[in-house]
């Protein structure tokens, strides 16, 4: 009888450890820790010890710094006075220098979720008022107040934010926001010069 | 005869329910008409759910506030808000809680601010959430631990059989008068005992060997993150491009980890978990979706009852757990791979946009490594305006394509075999 219960044992243990696939949850151990863990500050490694000094990464630009390649600073302050003295601005890389394909990239990556791959202000967040985000993305076709916007106000507005839309600042270059925009201004043009009236009340409505 | 009401009661019927029906069906229309208004005009500030402040204040209940019970006063104030606003002291209060001066719409007529404010008082009423939107949480365990009892028991079925067996054929011999030697029990035998050890050793072998090449991996590694955050609900459901978070990882070597404005971009706004699926986490738990957006708040120093008072200079990193880890000795570069190999980030990282907590599901070895770099034909038309320029210098390569001596380049070809290119 005791034999049997060895079995038994024996079996009930394989099956207890076959049947253990529970979630991992440790990152496990290396062969030579020395050579799998840097000694030097890596991105992403533990920062323990740089916090204890105040160090972290979410800290603004030092004023006045330009990141390398970035072009020089934009001066204007996020302010009314700063809104209204930038619908003077003019985009300063030439047209010859805007890749649009490029632009067309980074409008869908960071735009388009919100103001749609149209740019009919229906993108997959806010999805007819179906979707997550609770305020309506600007129709940046037919929406007079985008329509009609000059392109110094519209760089400003992706710096700085505007009212729900955050600041870009921080995913796009300079190079990059005036490449935006210059992809915003282009798709406008072409839209007002194929309808010159263009329907405010139904395009703005989602279709349904 | 067949039995009839009086004329006079008919009429009175049909007239009394084409009334009703007329009142339920105007009464319909308005709620129509204002939500096409207020989508089309207010929601870019006022929040649709009607009880959360946006760019503008929320404006479940509006009649009770202000003069707005009166439509002509709410008329004037859309109309014109800058000269309604210079004589009422209640609007300039308005402006400088939120910070942002109301548009004006001088096309709205009061049948319009009639329409909305029924769009408005029926959105404001809480409504239930459709039912069947629950699904169960999946136990991929229950399979495994099912079979295990199964085993179990055939096994213990399987030795009482022998047992009975065994007994059975002693009995029979005892009847038949046939004397046999005592057997060996089978712990004893050392042919039993040669052939266990020898699996006992290529089983143990196989989990040993196993166990040591899986140092130092990380595969299935699926860390509690500080906060629940959902890659389906995000880059699934919600197609949120990879880069918009992690754009780095197309300029540069890593793909970062978003910053917590880039979060804030969409959560200024967008404050609670409510049409989404349920999330669960690994053990089945279910996740108040609304609890760990008010993480992020907490670390962003955010209070979403005064959204226009954010500092976002005062928020505090949030400690991801980073998952995908590379040994220090080797080198890997993401914009390498995504921007010029054209490699889509599920190839390594699965199929993240099913995924809530997001595991490691490649090994991440080398062997892993050099087995893409062999396989992974190189796109190597450099001549239209789409391809990669660089590989004009492989004259030889594009001369084999030609005279068909090789049909594909491979990575392995231009170098993706060389020691250095990842160990220096």
């Amino acid at each position: 009888m005791k034999k049997i219960w060895t079995i038994t044992g024996c079996v009930a243990l394989m099956a207890v450890l076959i049947s253990c696939n529970k979630t991992r949850r440790s990152e496990g151990r290396a062969y030579m820790p020395d050579m799998a863990y840097s000694r030097a500050y890596e991105t992403y490694s533990s920062t323990e010890n740089l916090k204890e000094k105040g160090i972290n990464y979410t800290s603004m630009p030092v004023a006045g710094t330009i990141a390398r390649g970035d072009a020089a600073g934009y001066t204007l302050k996020n302010d009314s006075t700063g809104y209204a003295a930038s619908a003077a601005n003019k985009n300063p890389f030439s047209a010859d220098s805007i890749d649009m394909k490029e632009a067309e990239r980074l409008y869908l990556i960071n735009c388009g979720i919100c103001h749609g791959a149209k740019l009919d202000g229906n993108g997959p967040l806010w999805n007819g008022g179906d979707g997550p985000y609770p305020a309506a993305p600007r129709n940046l076709i037919t929406d007079p107040i985008t329509a009609n916007m000059s392109e110094g106000t519209m760089f400003h507005s992706v710096t700085y934010g505007r009212n729900s839309m955050g600041s870009y600042a921080s995913q796009l270059t300079t190079k990059q926001r005036w490449e935006v925009v210059a992809y915003i201004k282009s798709k406008q043009g072409t839209a007002s010069a194929a309808k010159p009236a263009a329907d405010t009340a139904t395009a703005a409505m989602p279709k349904k | 005869m067949i039995p009839c009401k009086p004329i006079g009661q008919r009429l009175t019927l049909t007239l009394l329910s084409v009334f009703v029906f007329s009142i339920v069906y105007v009464s319909a229309q308005d709620v129509a008409a204002g939500k096409a208004i207020f989508m089309g005009k207010c929601a870019s500030c006022h929040n649709p759910n009607m009880k959360t402040a946006g760019t503008g204040p929320a404006l479940g209940g509006l009649e009770e506030r202000h003069k707005w019970a009166d439509h002509n006063e709410l008329l004037k104030w859309i109309n014109n808000p800058a000269g309604y606003m210079a004589s009422d002291p209640y609007t300039q209060g308005l402006l400088a809680q939120y910070k942002s001066m109301m548009t004006g719409f001088s096309d709205i007529t009061l049948k319009d601010v009639g329409d909305i404010v029924a769009y408005i008082n029926d959105a404001a009423v809480v409504k239930a959430p459709p039912p069947g939107s629950t699904p169960e949480p999946e136990k991929g365990n229950s399979n495994a631990i099912i079979f295990g009892v199964i085993s179990l028991i055939l096994a213990i079925i399987a030795l009482i059989l022998m047992q009975v067996n065994s007994n059975l054929k002693k009995m029979s011999d005892d009847a038949e008068g046939i004397s046999r030697p005592e057997q060996v029990p089978f712990y004893k035998n050392k042919i039993y005992i040669a052939m266990m050890a020898l699996i006992f050793f290529a089983v143990a072998g196989y989990y040993f060997s196993k166990a040591a090449i899986g140092l130092g991996r990380q595969t299935n590694y699926e860390p509690i993150q500080p906060i629940y955050y959902s890659h389906k609900v995000h880059a699934g459901i919600n197609q949120i491009s990879c880069l918009y978070c992690h754009g780095s990882a197309w300029d540069s070597k890593h793909a970062a980890i978003p910053a917590v404005n880039i979060c804030m971009n969409c959560h200024k706004s967008i404050g609670e978990y409510v049409k989404g699926p349920k999330l669960y986490d690994e053990g089945g738990n279910e996740i108040n979706g609304t609890a760990e957006i008010a993480k992020l708040y907490k670390a962003a120093g955010f209070d979403p009852t005064k959204p226009n008072d954010w500092d976002p200079t005062k928020a505090k990193p949030i400690e991801w757990v980073k998952i995908h880890n590379l040994p220090d000795h080797v080198y890997f570069n993401h914009s390498q791979h995504i921007r010029a190999g054209k490699v889509q980030c599920q190839s390594c990282h699965g199929e993240v946009t099913a995924m809530d907590e997001v595991k490691q599901v490649s090994e991440l070895s080398m062997g892993w490594c050099i087995n893409c770099h062999r396989e992974t034909k190189v796109d190597f038309n450099y001549s239209d305006s789409s391809g990669n320029k660089f590989y004009s210098i492989y004259e030889k390569f594009h001369n084999d394509i030609k005279n068909h001596k090789m049909d594909s380049v491979t990575v392995k070809d231009i170098g993706g075999l060389e020691c250095q290119k990842c160990h220096y």
